[in-house]
């Protein structure tokens, strides 16, 4: 669940972005994707609108496909704009991990 | 009326374009067939999922680096006697375009006299003030006439401002929508809810659109929603280079603003 | 032009209070009917009770507007745009009250001079709307100004119109011009009447504006120092 996890919301448009970067993909595939990844069991109130979030940015470019079974699906693609974000964000998650781990490394031992 | 349909007219309501309004509605429906349930099994109830997407949607990547502008709003050394008894004295605050202070302090030490003395409407007993010539005030309660309407009330201070008629009620509608209301042409104020006059005394205070805003808790009676519209609108302003002077006794009011200006003290 | 919108939306505001505005129409027509089998007392006491009504209205229309006039001031309004648009507003309803009592007494009384009845009754309705003003204007709470209102009407109604007093009360150009239009005599009552409401109507409205300046004075404050 998203609630036990307050500091996700910050880093879902990351999470979903670098997702996008590895191939376009719809909502309920992005969503299966982060799960087996064990960052998150995110619900749709939250995930949809940040697609909804990185399209009216011009971070991600929609387009609908038909699917084998039941209705058409909004795939997102990954702009220029959103590797570009994509980039700044991971570098800033990477420092704010590297800042976590140095201070939780003396208490829990890896 | 069907999920996609309460949906869709609480977008409506919130002040979304018709065809947005649709968009997302067939949209949300497409979503929750992903997953092979009913919508209201994904995303709650409908009117709730709507302002939790508007709101989302609304507000946009946070802006790193905020700019301030110039000087708005000069407090230096101001104090306020009634003829033997000191309300407060010594006060220094310093608003610039771009910000927002809080004044708080408990009851009667003299909050909404501040505010007054900021818009020009009380006099200091010592201190000077130094302000910019626009400003918009919107007092605690009151301020509007019972039996007008809105839409009467939006000409009425447009007239005061020298805005043509069209123009006022245009864009009265447009603030008002901001806040999630669309004022209807045959209500009196006098038959609005507490929340819905005071969101109208909102309106009232920026149809103008001043540089400088000061409003007296002007969030009394808000739902939840209607709330965080306000904060919503009052960093909208911010962000769009004007200052605001608050008046609060909301303590989580204060994590989002600049100044903090505690009269009690 | 701010004047003529605050004046529609005064108008327009009392015009919706249906049950004030009936009670207050019908007030003249009591002190009419109470002294009906007299002509000339009747038209008196009529032109006092539209007097009483429109200074009553004036008075109650401009200490409701006592939090929004501010407003409307910060916002850009100027203080006559403010007070003069209540005034013509409040002024408007006076004459249209005073036109339709007016028709009825000449109808109903058949008058020595009908115009002069009219007159009588036009004059007092622009007397009564800022002689109400000012009350409001002093006063600025209903309880007040009501009680300073029912004063000056009841030492209006019973002063005698041989002493000093009489002559320094609002209404007296009324009554002035009462005199010719019941009892005849000599056109200098409606000079003398005229004069007498036209004072009373400078130093009403004057005063009026002149309260309302001090009262919705703004502070003049330097734009800041960078």
């Amino acid at each position: 669940m998203i609630a036990n996890r307050p500091w996700l919301h910050g880093f879902l448009d990351l999470c979903l972005l670098a997702m996008l970067a590895e191939r376009a993909d719809y909502g309920y595939g992005l969503a299966q994707r982060l799960a087996e990844a064990g960052v998150a069991d995110v619900p749709g109130g939250t995930l949809y609108p940040a697609l909804l979030r990185l399209e009216q940015q011009g971070l991600a470019l929609p387009s609908w496909a038909p699917s084998e079974a039941g209705p058409r699906r909004k795939y997102y693609e990954i702009t220029d704009a959103g590797r570009e974000t994509l980039a700044a964000q991971a570098q800033e998650w990477t420092r704010f991990r590297d800042g976590v781990d140095m201070l939780i490394s003396t208490v829990v031992p890896r | 009326m069907s999920w996609p349909a309460v949906f869709e007219a609480e977008l409506l309501r919130l002040g979304l374009q018709p065809r947005r309004a649709r968009q997302l509605s067939t949209e949300t429906v497409q979503q929750a067939a992903e997953h092979a349930s009913a919508p209201a099994d994904i995303f709650g109830p409908a009117h709730l999922y709507a302002r939790h997407l508007v709101s989302e949607l609304t507000v946009t990547a946070p802006v790193p680096m905020r700019t301030t502008g110039p000087v708005l709003l000069r407090l230096t050394g101001v104090g306020k006697r009634y003829r033997r008894q000191n309300v407060f004295h010594d006060v220094s605050l310093t608003v610039r375009g771009g910000e927002v202070a809080a004044i708080v302090g408990a009851n009667g030490c003299g909050k909404s006299t501040l505010l007054r003395i900021c818009a020009g409407l009380t006099r200091p007993t010592s201190g000077t003030v130094e302000r910019t010539r626009r400003v918009g005030l919107v007092p605690q309660d009151g301020g509007t006439a019972g039996w007008l309407t809105a839409e009467e009330h939006f000409r009425l201070f447009g007239a005061a401002a020298g805005m043509a008629r069209p123009r006022a009620a245009s864009t009265g509608d447009h603030l008002a929508a901001r806040l999630a209301w669309r004022p209807r042409r045959d209500q009196r104020v006098q038959q609005l809810s507490g929340g819905t006059r005071q969101k109208l005394n909102l309106v009232l205070g920026e149809l103008h659109s001043p540089d400088l805003l000061l409003l007296d808790e002007p969030y009394q009676g808000f739902d939840q929603g209607a709330y965080l519209d306000f904060w919503q609108q009052v960093f909208a302003w911010r962000d769009a280079g004007r200052a605001i002077v608050v008046v609060t006794h909301l303590l989580h009011d204060l994590a989002n603003v600049d100044h903090v200006l505690d009269l009690s003290s | 032009m701010t004047a003529l919108v605050v004046a529609s939306l005064s108008a327009r505001e009392v015009g919706r209070r249906r049950l004030a505005l009936a009670l207050m129409v019908s007030l003249p027509l009591w002190f009419y009917l109470v002294r009906h089998a007299q002509a000339g007392s009747s038209i008196r006491m009529l032109t006092l009770g539209i007097g009483w009504a429109i200074s009553t209205l004036t008075l109650f229309v401009v200490n409701a507007s006592r939090t929004v006039d501010p407003r409307l001031r910060l916002t850009g309004a100027s203080v006559l745009g403010i007070v003069g648009g209540r005034l013509l507003a409040m002024t408007g309803v006076g004459l249209a009250l005073a036109t339709g009592y007016g028709l009825l007494a000449v109808v109903d009384q058949k008058p020595l001079h009908p115009w002069s009845v009219m007159l009588m009754m036009v004059v007092t309705a622009i007397v009564a709307a800022p002689l109400g003003s000012l009350i409001g204007a002093v006063l600025p709470r209903e309880l007040e100004g009501a009680f300073a209102l029912f004063s000056f009407s009841a030492v209006q109604m019973l002063a005698d119109p041989g002493q000093l007093v009489a002559k320094l009360l609002p209404f007296w150009s009324s009554r002035e011009i009462g005199n010719y239009a019941i009892d005849g005599g000599s056109t200098d009552l409606i000079w003398r009447g005229l004069a007498h409401g036209a004072a009373v109507w400078v130093i009403c409205t004057a005063g009026t504006v002149g309260f309302f300046a001090w009262r919705l004075r703004l502070a003049r404050y330097p734009e800041p120092r960078p």
